[in-house]
């Protein structure tokens, strides 16, 4: 099914779609795709299928509102409503629920009130641990209603009453939570070592190092750093299932850290760091075309591999933290194809080249100019025989002519710095124009020929 | 005449001795003759031989450099005051200028002052007669015989830094700028070498202030001279003698905020030399100093705007840049410097094809480049042909163009850098391994009028003292950092009997 899609459009056709605007089918089933998520993370998905799709929009939207009416988040409820309004004017969903929205507000309100009422009285009281898990409601309401700066504060406020590195690891993870929907993630990586700092490897949760995991990788992946993500995808244990659901699901981690091996990774890494990794294999097996895509590529079928990933390419286009990444990391994964194809030859016709990895009718000419110019591919280009040659490495005579400039550099440098002393020991450098203070002896003697001096500027 | 003769020609002997003199002998026997010469009048040195032929022609000046000098400065100084005794002034010029490039090296070390004189002479008289171009060569010679090393700076090379300039004649004194320079006349710690006919001198021994081969020069001067010479190799077109030139001056010593215009003058060419030599903004060498370094980027903005945008804009960017600030350029007098780096950019452009292409043809290099000059492509292959044909021919392009089979003309680019022979290679490995251990002689030499500075020496004494008396009070905690090893034994010396 993944190569009946036939060629991948070329990379400079996805470009040109500015604002993320999805239009082709993907793949996904968007109820059973949702289910593998619990907590806010679900609404916040629902509502980038609905910004970013055309074929899932209007369903995603919709559960969207029916999702976020069981919640209590009036602001994402009206994120998703008010779309609803101008593309689906006749569903149900699509009208306001005023009521809804008043009775909500004064509920949280009240809720607001009364945790924050709470909290006060056991601070007066001095009760550490209930003022501990007073914060912690505060939090987790804060962030139920969307408030999530006030439910970072909240969170942060447990710190001071924590007593055990049980509780430590719970703040951090309520902090990692709200920072990675706040997209904060300095304050992702930073509570991951917290966590890190107080974690017992013996008889802590086997939970925790795989969300420890995904966290950091995510947070990488965000940064563009596509290796250290992958690293930390691929060093994530087996054991996740869904204890890290509200953030990211079992299926993301093969994704991600499989596209971003495939990137950054040489042939033989991928094989013993992917396929050959038995923790990272159970993921693999949720998303078993992730896997088949990268042994294409250690085969060197870098066609079908590129099949695969372009078949997926709307998918994760809609995913939400892929998918400002996802054109960078395909353009890695086809300059790598590319160069890697190119090793074994000498030449390679431009045709051969097209036929590998151009859209049918388009020639990726102009794409393996940009690589040279890049130098990611250590070639040129006969445009006149339509071929690609590789440069013949001269490792001698680039070692000499380097030998020779190093030489003439360091002469030269050592030619200025000995003029510079003898025109310092000549006495005739710039002095600055507010003479220096007479006090220290180091002049004293000797420079008779000082006072003339600065009048020629 | 004919009786001084003799006199004047005492030494050196002639013919040469079987035993080449000793640098004592040498010094005795050219001080006296020296002193014989000095005594003799004006009027004695014009007259001519019993056979009616001049003094001038009958003395050969590279044996007997002395008393050839002597006379000429007679000759110059009769034809000043105007009485007819002296020789005619073509002659006269015909006799300074085989003078200049005839004089015994080892003899006019003697005669500073009178060197000098005959130099001046000679730029004076080129210059009143509007053919300053033909004082260029002579002088040049003379600077190289003076001293062939060109490492030590004097007057003289300003003036002919100035006389290039003047005449345009860049090409005679070219080998002379070319020098890198070491040494500027003005340090009082030279020692006193005991002959200077001593060959194996190095030239801040016998250039001195005392030996009037040279006065004392102001750091103006100094400047002026690199900013000059750098404009001479400007010139030429020869951008990596004229970026060399000019880094001194970007990089001349300066305390704290102070800067000569100069320097900036320097820095502004010095940057469109270097997009022209390497194309793109170079960054400023280690060694200039940092208070000139933050004047620099302000006072030469327009400038770096341009090289940031040769090296990353476009054709049309940069002409447009160029055209706005045509006052600044015609200003700072670079005008021409602006022009040579709106041709040289798609010159850069077609070099850089040679990183992707091995072969491309014509129609495609017209519309992959633009010109900067016009801010528009080519209008046709002929006028790319042209380009590239020039390009190929004054060696900036190393490639091959071959004429259209039926199709259009097909640029082959030469595989990447013309690499060097083995034997080649060896040799010029040689080459810069020998100038480098020759470098060292340098700096011992600079080292030894460092440490010999009398500042110094105090400081020296200073800190030995310093370190005697916290010695003695036993609170050795601010003892100078520059201890050496010696004063670290003297003080444990005195620690000793206190424990």
């Amino acid at each position: 099914m993944a190569s009946s899609q036939g060629a991948p459009p070329s990379p400079t056709q996805s470009r040109s779609k500015k604002g993320l605007f999805v239009t082709e089918q993907p793949k996904l089933d968007l109820e059973s795709y949702i289910a593998n998520y619990t907590g806010r993370t679900r609404l916040e998905r629902m509502i980038l299928i609905g910004n970013c799709s055309a074929v899932l929009g209007i369903d995603a939207f919709k559960l969207a509102v029916r999702e976020a009416k069981l919640g209590k988040d009036i602001t994402k409820y009206l994120e998703a409503q008010t779309p609803l309004e101008t593309i689906a004017p006749k569903e149900k969903e699509a009208a306001r629920d005023l009521s809804w929205m008043d009775k909500t507000k004064s509920t949280n309100a009240a809720e607001t009130a009364r945790l924050e009422s709470e909290v006060k009285g056991y601070k007066n009281n001095l009760i550490k641990e209930s003022t501990r898990m007073g914060n912690e409601d505060l939090g987790k309401h804060f962030q139920a209603i969307g408030d999530l700066p006030k439910a970072f504060e909240a969170f942060s406020r447990m710190r001071q009453d924590a007593q055990t590195p049980k509780h430590i690891i719970d703040i951090s993870r309520h902090l990692i939570e709200v920072a990675v929907e706040q997209r904060n993630w300095i304050a992702v990586t930073s509570n991951v070592q917290k966590i890190r700092g107080v974690m017992d490897s013996k008889d802590s949760d086997k939970a925790i190092p795989p969300f420890l995991c995904v966290a950091e990788g995510l947070s990488s992946l965000d940064s563009g750093e596509y290796l250290a993500a992958a690293l930390s995808f691929l060093q994530t244990d087996s054991g996740m299932s869904s204890s890290a659901n509200s953030i990211i699901s079992p299926n993301d981690v093969a994704v991600y850290g499989g596209i971003c091996a495939l990137a950054t990774m040489e042939r033989a890494e991928l094989t013993k760091n992917v396929l050959e990794n038995s923790n990272f294999r159970t993921y693999l097996e949720l998303e078993p075309h992730i896997r088949r895509a990268i042994g294409f590529f250690v085969n060197s079928r870098y066609a079908q591999c590129l099949s695969i990933l372009e078949s997926y390419r709307s998918d994760y286009l809609l995913d939400i933290h892929l998918q400002r990444h996802v054109d960078d990391l395909y353009q890695l994964i086809r300059s790598k194809s590319i160069v890697q194809y190119f090793i074994p030859f000498s030449c390679v016709t431009l045709d051969s080249l097209n036929e590998q990895f151009a859209a049918p009718g388009k020639t990726i000419e102009k794409e393996l100019v940009q690589m040279i110019m890049r130098k990611e591919l250590d070639a040129r280009i006969d445009t006149v025989n339509r071929v690609l040659t590789s440069v013949p490495s001269a490792p001698r005579a680039a070692l000499q002519s380097s030998v020779l400039k190093t030489a003439k550099d360091y002469e030269r440098e050592a030619m200025r710095r000995i003029q510079h002393m003898n025109i310092l020991a000549a006495d005739v450098d710039i002095k600055s124009r507010n003479k220096l203070p007479g006090g220290d002896d180091f002049f004293d003697g000797g420079r008779e020929l000082r006072s003339g001096r600065n009048t020629g500027y | 005449m004919d009786d001084l003769l003799s006199k004047l020609l005492m030494f050196p002997p002639h013919p040469p001795p079987a035993k080449p003199l000793s640098d004592h002998a040498y010094d005795e026997g050219i001080k006296e003759q020296i002193e014989v010469v000095g005594k003799m009048s004006e009027t004695k040195l014009l007259q001519q031989t019993s056979g009616g032929e001049h003094a001038l022609d009958v003395i050969n000046p590279s044996l007997n450099t002395i008393p050839y000098a002597c006379i000429l400065l007679a000759n110059i100084s009769a034809l000043k005051k105007g009485n007819n005794k002296g020789v005619e002034i073509d002659t006269l010029w015909e006799k300074m200028i085989g003078f200049l490039s005839a004089f015994d090296s080892r003899q006019i070390r003697y005669i500073g002052d009178e060197l000098s004189a005959i130099i001046e002479a000679v730029a004076a008289t080129a210059f009143s007669t509007r053919q300053a171009h033909l004082a260029v060569g002579p002088i040049a010679s003379a600077l190289m015989r003076l001293d062939p090393t060109g490492t030590m700076l004097t007057t003289h090379h300003l003036d002919l830094a100035r006389l290039a300039l003047d005449s345009r004649n860049f090409a005679d004194a070219a080998p002379v700028l070319n020098k890198s320079i070491l040494y500027v006349p003005g340090a009082s710690t030279i020692t006193k070498p005991r002959y200077i006919c001593d060959m194996t001198l190095s030239p801040v021994s016998f250039i001195t202030l005392q030996s009037k081969l040279t006065k004392k020069l102001k750091y103006l001067e100094i400047l002026e001279y690199f900013l000059y010479s750098g404009m001479v190799f400007i010139g030429m077109r020869d951008w990596e003698s004229a970026l060399q030139c000019l880094e001194n001056a970007v990089t001349y010593p300066a305390k704290e905020t102070s800067v000569s215009k100069v320097m900036v003058e320097a820095y502004k060419k010095w940057i469109l030399v270097g997009v022209l030599l390497e194309g793109r903004l170079l960054p400023l060498p280690k060694s200039t100093s940092s208070g000139a370094a933050k004047c620099y980027h302000v006072m030469a903005k327009p400038y770096e705007t341009m090289a940031q945008i040769f090296e990353n804009g476009t054709a049309s960017r940069l002409k447009a840049e160029a055209d706005t600030a045509t006052n600044i350029w015609r200003a700072d007098f670079n005008t021409g410097l602006i022009l040579h780096l709106l041709a040289a950019f798609q010159k850069f452009q077609i070099r850089s094809l040679a990183k992707v292409y091995t072969k491309i043809t014509i129609p495609e290099i017209v519309s992959q480049t633009t010109s900067a000059e016009t801010g528009t492509k080519l209008p046709n292959p002929q006028a790319a042909e042209l380009l590239i044909q020039n390009m190929i021919a004054t060696g900036e392009l190393h490639a091959t163009m071959s004429p259209p089979t039926g199709g259009p003309s097909i640029l082959t680019f030469s595989p990447t850098g013309q690499a060097l022979t083995e034997p080649q290679m060896q040799r010029e490995l040689v080459l810069t391994s020998e100038r480098i251990v020759s470098l060292t002689k340098e700096i011992k030499q600079t080292d030894r009028i460092l440490t010999h500075d009398k500042g110094y020496i105090k400081y020296v004494q200073k800190q030995s003292k310093n370190a005697k008396t916290s010695g003695a009070t036993g609170d050795q905690g601010i003892s100078g950092p520059d201890m050496d090893w010696n004063d670290a034994l003297e003080d444990e010396d005195i620690m000793g009997p206190m424990y």
